[in-house]
């Protein structure tokens, strides 16, 4: 195989495919500062989200998705915006033990207001990101690609084209040498026996089983059954019938490879092979998820279109429909429509899907980086209203 | 009231001390493309990570805060700016918000040929809004004034019959840890404008909608961050009815300079 891999090579023995200078506030309050630095530097990212600190049950999730997104090997450099409370200097310092190396912490009761902050931030960013230019990409091995799996605005072909598309390119890496993770456990709910018959050894098969069970009993405790609200009514208009339909469908983005093991929301990969992880199916906090367990790039397959993106990995979206596909160009990467028009077979849309994984790792921009979009949204497990 | 304040005349959202568009995503995926539109024209926008993957009490409820945020006194029109595939619909938001205030409009991305062909629309849209709805100005007698406690201090007790001798409403919100959740809840209660006490352990915020005058307290976090706050706790007393007459006349608070206020929608159940 002639196909090659150049990445940027970090301290932890991961490998970016990128190389951010990441703005991260780490208290609300500042997310609209880090917005004004990234819009304003030499092109730094930078998330927004509404975690202010509060000390409560959902506390220790969001720590770890601030930990892992922020020593994600994407990152080149992070910049922390933060306002010196304990929790803030615990993301930081887990951060760096997961292997982030370069990081600046700009502390808003040090630096004394949020305009001073913003303007010492932007040159910590633009020295940052000259730094970030000069280094190279050297030859990298196919483990260094973590691909992540999602599927969003599901219609009647993703299981038809889209996914199990993806499935055959997501297979041919796996083959290869290379690790790539399934999420979205509202969207394998009825399927997951499935995965369990493809795990590596009776205990990944319990855990699978056990994690989608834990996953609709925590949506039951609230009283609501997820079969009635599942799928949502864009995927109804799509053509999809039941949540079984659709997880049938989406869990073909895992092709046939066998599956290695069952990661926790934000838990990295340790070897290579095929993973699923515990994620909710809300495409943003799904993507926070894999920043966190340091995948480096995402193939999105979708039946509607979306224009989201993450900040830190570049994200290939695949259309399922060759009619979506041109009503919104700026979208979308790449039809796999073409399967359902008779126009390429299944394989030669994988093959594809695989070489443009190949291209996007080694550099070329996705559409949802060449528009800026980087949304961000932090998963909570419990509510946000106390009172 | 000792000063004559005027305002923009917001037809059935009210009187407003502000005259901001709304341009309101309807879920967490269009918010990128609000804010290059908002960006064009001069609107408020802001980023939340609501609208899909929601269930059972929250669609309704948080559909309502976004319809509550709408009628705000402040909005003098709204453009909503839906995906198309998401729980919340554009489309039914924006027929649920035209009952009460016609100076409404959207744009469905998923309809309007990607992001590109939706900001070409949604800037058109919004300029056309403004065009057709131009708030008369009128005087306001009496402001809606939100008072959010985020710390035990005295001085609240003093200012809210400070405020009320003065003419003004004046609605009270605890808020627990950060002040995000009580500015949510008093924006859907249609104060024009906020005094916040944060807790001693948390910064300045504001919010999108609304002027926040932020007031200081002793602790070592507010002493050390003063330049972010407008007031100081010791000194609000007797300057409170100034401030509040020029905040409310268009000078702006230190949040608004800095562009500062995210919002958090108030959620009952997890998401899916």
């Amino acid at each position: 195989m002639n196909d090659q891999l150049f990445a940027y090579k970090r301290e932890n023995g991961r490998w970016g495919l990128r190389n951010h200078v990441l703005i991260l506030p780490l208290h609300s309050a500042l997310a609209s500062s880090a917005r004004a630095i990234a819009d304003s530097s030499d092109g730094a990212v930078a998330i927004s989200h509404d975690w202010s600190g509060e000390v409560d049950s959902d506390l220790a999730r969001i720590l770890f998705t601030f930990t892992g997104y922020a020593s994600n090997p994407n990152n080149f450099a992070v910049i922390f915006l933060s306002i010196g409370s304990k929790e803030e200097i615990a993301i930081i310092e887990g951060a760096m033990s997961l292997g982030l190396t370069r990081s600046a912490t700009l502390s808003l009761p040090q630096i004394g207001s949020i305009e001073k902050l913003q303007s010492q931030a932007l040159d910590i960013a633009n020295t940052y990101l000259q730094e970030a230019k000069v280094q190279e990409r050297v030859k990298a091995p196919w483990s260094a690609i973590v691909l992540g799996l999602e599927c969003g605005g599901s219609d009647a072909l993703s299981g038809i084209t889209a996914n199990p598309a993806l499935g055959v390119a997501s297979d041919r890496l796996v083959e290869l040498g290379a690790t790539s993770v399934l999420g979205e456990t509202t969207e394998i709910l009825g399927a997951e026996h499935l995965l369990a018959a493809r795990a590596i050894d009776p205990e990944v098969a319990t855990r699978i089983v056990a994690m989608v069970a834990r996953y609709e009993a925590s949506i039951n405790y609230e009283g609501i059954d997820i079969r009635g609200a599942q799928p949502s009514r864009g995927n109804i208009e799509g053509g999809l019938s039941t949540l079984e339909e659709k997880s049938l469908g989406a869990a073909k983005k895992a092709g046939n490879a066998p599956l290695t093991g069952v990661l926790e929301f934000g838990e990295k990969p340790v070897k290579p092979g095929l993973y699923f992880m515990d994620t909710p199916g809300h495409d943003i906090e799904q993507l926070a998820g894999f920043g966190a367990g340091h995948i480096n790039v995402v193939v999105f397959t979708s039946g509607r279109g979306t224009p989201t993106g993450s900040a830190i990995m570049p994200t290939i979206k695949v259309s399922t429909n060759t009619p979506m596909y041109l009503s919104i160009p700026d979208l979308i990467d790449l039809d796999a429509g073409t399967i359902a028009d008779g126009v390429e077979t299944l394989t030669q849309v994988g093959d594809r899907i695989f070489t443009e994984i190949l291209e996007v790792a080694n550099g070329r921009l996705t559409k949802a980086e060449l528009g800026g979009h980087h949304e961000f949204a932090l998963s909570r497990m419990y509510n946000t209203v106390i009172n | 009231m000792s000063e004559k304040i005027q305002g923009f005349a917001h037809g059935n959202r009210g009187v407003g001390i502000r005259n901001h568009q709304l341009i309101l995503p309807s879920v967490i995926c269009s918010t990128h493309v609000a804010r290059k539109i908002a960006t064009e024209v001069g609107g408020v926008t802001f980023a939340h990570q609501h609208g899909c993957g929601i269930i059972g009490d929250d669609v309704a409820g948080i559909e309502n805060f976004f319809i509550q945020l709408a009628d705000h006194p402040n909005v003098n029109s709204v453009l909503v700016i839906a995906l198309g595939c998401e729980t919340i619909q554009g489309q039914e938001l924006v027929v649920k918000l035209l009952k009460s205030n016609e100076s409404t409009q959207y744009c469905i991305i998923q309809e309007s040929g990607g992001v590109s062909g939706t900001v070409t629309a949604g800037v058109k849209a919004a300029r056309e809004l403004n065009n057709a709805f131009k708030p008369a100005s009128v005087e306001i007698q009496s402001l809606r004034i939100g008072i959010d406690v985020g710390r035990a201090t005295l001085v609240v007790a003093a200012l809210e019959k400070l405020l009320t001798a003065a003419g003004h409403f004046v609605l009270i919100s605890q808020s627990e840890s950060s002040s995000a959740v009580s500015f949510s809840h008093l924006a859907q209660e249609k104060a024009q404008i906020i005094i916040s006490f944060p807790s001693e352990s948390q910064p300045t915020s504001g919010f999108p909608l609304m002027p926040v005058i932020n007031v200081a307290g002793s602790a070592a976090l507010h002493q050390a961050i003063r330049a972010d706050f407008d007031i100081a706790e010791d000194e609000i007393l007797e300057s409170i009815l100034d401030l509040i007459s020029s905040v409310a006349s268009g000078a702006q608070t230190i949040a608004e300079k800095n562009n500062s206020g995210e919002i958090r929608a108030p959620r009952v159940v997890r998401s899916v």
